[in-house]
């Protein structure tokens, strides 16, 4: 029974730390923007077909995929976050939600129909098994919680000790303060903005290996785990978004693992709504940001 | 301030719940139509294009266009052709239906064959029998669609597919007595299909000394299934029961590899087992499957090899799967019926069909009295990697006393 109780802990913090990535841009997003992202998915999405696509069509090596993945969305996210996302800055929150869900739709049904509706097969990653102690792990499942443990460690020492970081921080507090001291807001947010999409992007192509399938709609289910960790680990807050999404991972993980698959997703909804009721504020905090 | 900040909080959050069902992709619009002459028979094909099924809705659209093409090249229907609308149903009952109101009020359609999904086969029943469109369903297996049929209610609803009853009923016994599979855990989809099968499977359970200690449904799209892999293991059974979909199969297999199943836990029931990519995902996990589908491609005989070999010609090589075969052979039979009818309106031949007999490539089809074709299911086992036919059986249903 320990065994079990160790590998559904392993199996939780491994599927947390994919949330963890993709929700670190959402909340990023959010710091700066304050607009909820409802797209945010659909990098994640991009990014994992951008990297089928350069490995069913050129072959390419799986790290070299990585690259394809992040960089194109990199460039899509550019476009987006200048030509949408800046627009935002001083929008009313519906602006942002009916903005951000159109380019949601739009670039689903655009994946839809330039490569067709169905479940494309990801070659590539590293799929060997390791046995650890009782448990038997893929070498990918190890290069994600370590890769995420390298991310997150960047992006603290980035918020903390970079000018573009420092920036960052400080439009999350207070645009018109930071216009007033000659902080470009428009530069900093789309910074902000194409660093969370190419992280989504990045945790895409790193999983993609063990989700197997790649398909238009994937992105859906990830975004709305995400709206539950960014607001447990307190919208805007890097390190809260790792202890989140490894909590949301690790409880997902033991109700799939002894109450029932069926049950798991709703783990993340209920989370939502119980913080909205008792800690809006997230659960490392003791007072509302936004 | 910060009561007036949680409070947009709040709001976002509300957003964010209600939201829930509009980002799903919406489907596609159709091809712009022209207005139907009487010379074409036009045939509304309602299958999931789009999606986590969309891979049965192309093998579907293929097959049926095939059948199409062929008989518009031998001549048509009296000189009719016959032309395919095709509309997605995402697999959702509720886009299902508005995807046959638009067949039944824009395409014009009286023909419709669909959806491969139970539950949007079960929705789309009450429409058709309020706009008097015949529906011939080619893929769903879920009993209650034809328990609800002919002299069980629905009078335009058939049915071309066998059911899960039998399906059920005869992997189990194979399962328990050939290859000694006793004590079994579910790992099945969470739909019509995926639980009604597990409940046909409980039916038959204390006949063949069998047991199930675990149940678990995963939903559409679910890509994680080491948790219940890890349960599983430490359950000691012999075989996972998998009423699932054939995208999440591989899936399911590669996990199972990884989390060192293979060779000691067996797959029973459906999903594509057979499909030689299937099996390439990780043969290990496939050696002793045991599963029972409608048709596959190594059922011998003339008839089936040629649609093989005319789908293969047809579209680059692709092997077709069981819903290509159903869709193709429905679409066929649709045709004969109308020749036999000698009419091409869908009240004539829909009385057709109580008498009718069609010579499928599985054996002669006729309808019994709940518009249920009596069909085959055919039993295969993989065997290094190849799956192996281990016999076909037809059954009489026994339907539920109303």
């Amino acid at each position: 029974v320990l065994d079990l109780l160790i590998e559904q802990f392993v199996n939780g913090i491994v599927t947390g730390s994919v949330y963890a990535l993709v929700a670190v841009g959402m909340t990023m997003t959010f710091g700066v923007l304050r607009a909820i992202n409802f797209a945010h998915g659909e990098y994640y999405m991009l990014g994992t077909f951008a990297a089928w696509y350069v490995i069913d069509r050129f072959a390419s090596s799986y790290p070299v995929s990585v690259l394809a993945g992040v960089v194109v969305v990199a460039v899509i996210a550019g476009v987006i976050g200048w030509a949408v996302m800046r627009r935002l800055i001083a929008a009313p929150f519906q602006a942002g939600v009916l903005a951000t869900l159109g380019l949601s739709l739009i670039l689903q049904n655009v994946i839809i129909l330039v490569f067709g509706g169905g479940y494309k097969y990801f070659e590539g990653g590293y799929l060997e098994p390791l046995e650890i102690g009782p448990l038997l792990l893929a070498e990918q499942r190890i290069l994600v919680v370590a890769t995420t443990a390298v991310v997150f460690l960047g992006l603290e020492l980035m918020v903390r000790h970079t000018r573009m970081g420092k920036a960052m921080r400080a439009v999350s507090q207070n645009i018109q303060c930071c216009q007033v001291v000659g902080i470009d807001v428009d530069k900093v947010v789309l910074a902000t903005f194409v660093l969370g999409s190419a992280l989504a992007a990045f945790s895409g192509v790193l999983t993609a290996p063990l989700n197997t399938t790649v398909y238009g709609g994937m992105g859906v289910m990830i975004t709305f785990k995400t709206f539950a960790i960014i607001i447990m680990g307190g919208m805007g807050n890097v390190r809260g978004t790792l202890i989140a999404g490894w909590l949301l991972g690790i409880v997902e993980s033991f109700v799939a693992g002894f109450v029932g698959l069926q049950f798991r997703d709703s783990v993340g909804f209920v989370a939502l709504i119980v913080m909205l009721m008792w800690r809006p504020h997230g659960l490392f905090s003791t007072s509302a940001r936004f | 301030m910060a009561r007036l900040r949680a409070g947009r909080l709040a709001a976002v959050g509300s957003v964010v719940l209600g939201l829930a069902p509009a980002l799903a992709p919406v489907p596609l619009a159709g091809p712009a139509l022209a207005q139907g002459t009487d010379s074409v028979v036009k045939i509304g094909l309602v299958s999931p294009n789009t999606g986590a099924n969309s891979r049965y809705g192309a093998f579907a659209q293929r097959g049926a266009q095939l059948a199409v093409k062929e008989i518009n090249a031998a001549g048509g229907i009296d000189g009719k052709t016959l032309e395919l609308r095709p509309a997605d149903s995402q697999c959702a009952p509720a886009e299902g239906v508005s995807a046959t109101r638009r067949l039944i009020s824009e395409d014009k359609v009286s023909f419709i064959i669909g959806d491969i999904c139970s539950s949007v086969t079960l929705a789309m029943e009450p429409v058709v029998e309020g706009e008097k469109v015949l529906l011939m369903n080619a893929a769903s297996s879920n009993p209650e669609i034809t328990y609800k049929a002919g002299v069980g209610g629905f009078k335009w609803t058939f049915r071309n597919y066998p059911t899960d009853e039998l399906r059920a009923a005869i992997v189990l016994k194979y399962a328990a007595q050939k290859m000694k599979y006793l004590k079994f855990a579910v790992l099945s989809v969470d739909s019509d299909y995926g639980r009604g099968a597990i409940n046909f499977t409980k039916k038959y359970l204390s006949r063949d000394g069998a047991e199930i200690v675990s149940e678990d449904y995963y939903k559409e799209g679910e890509t994680d299934f080491r948790p219940v892999l890890a349960k599983i293991r430490h359950e000691g059974v012999q075989a996972i029961l998998l009423y699932g979909l054939a995208d999440t199969t591989p899936i399911i297999a590669r996990q199972m590899l990884e989390s060192g199943l293979a060779g000691k836990v067996a797959l029973v029931g459906n999903g594509e087992f057979n499909a030689a990519a299937t099996i390439k995902s990780a043969p290990k996990v496939f050696n002793g499957a045991v599963e029972a589908a409608a048709w596959l491609p190594a059922w011998d005989g003339a008839k089936s090899k040629a649609f093989v070999a005319a789908y293969k010609a047809a579209y680059d090589g692709e092997e077709p799967n069981n819903h290509a075969y159903t869709h193709w052979e429905t679409v066929h039979l649709l045709a004969a019926a109308m020749r036999a009818a000698k009419s091409t309106k869908a009240d004539e031949v829909r009385k057709h069909l109580a008498t009718f007999t069609y010579d499928s490539a599985v054996g002669p089809v006729t309808f019994d009295d709940h518009d249920q074709a009596r069909l085959p299911m055919i039993l295969i086992e993989i065997e290094d990697g190849q799956p192996a036919i281990k016999g076909a059986e037809t059954a009489d249903i026994d339907y539920p006393k109303n």
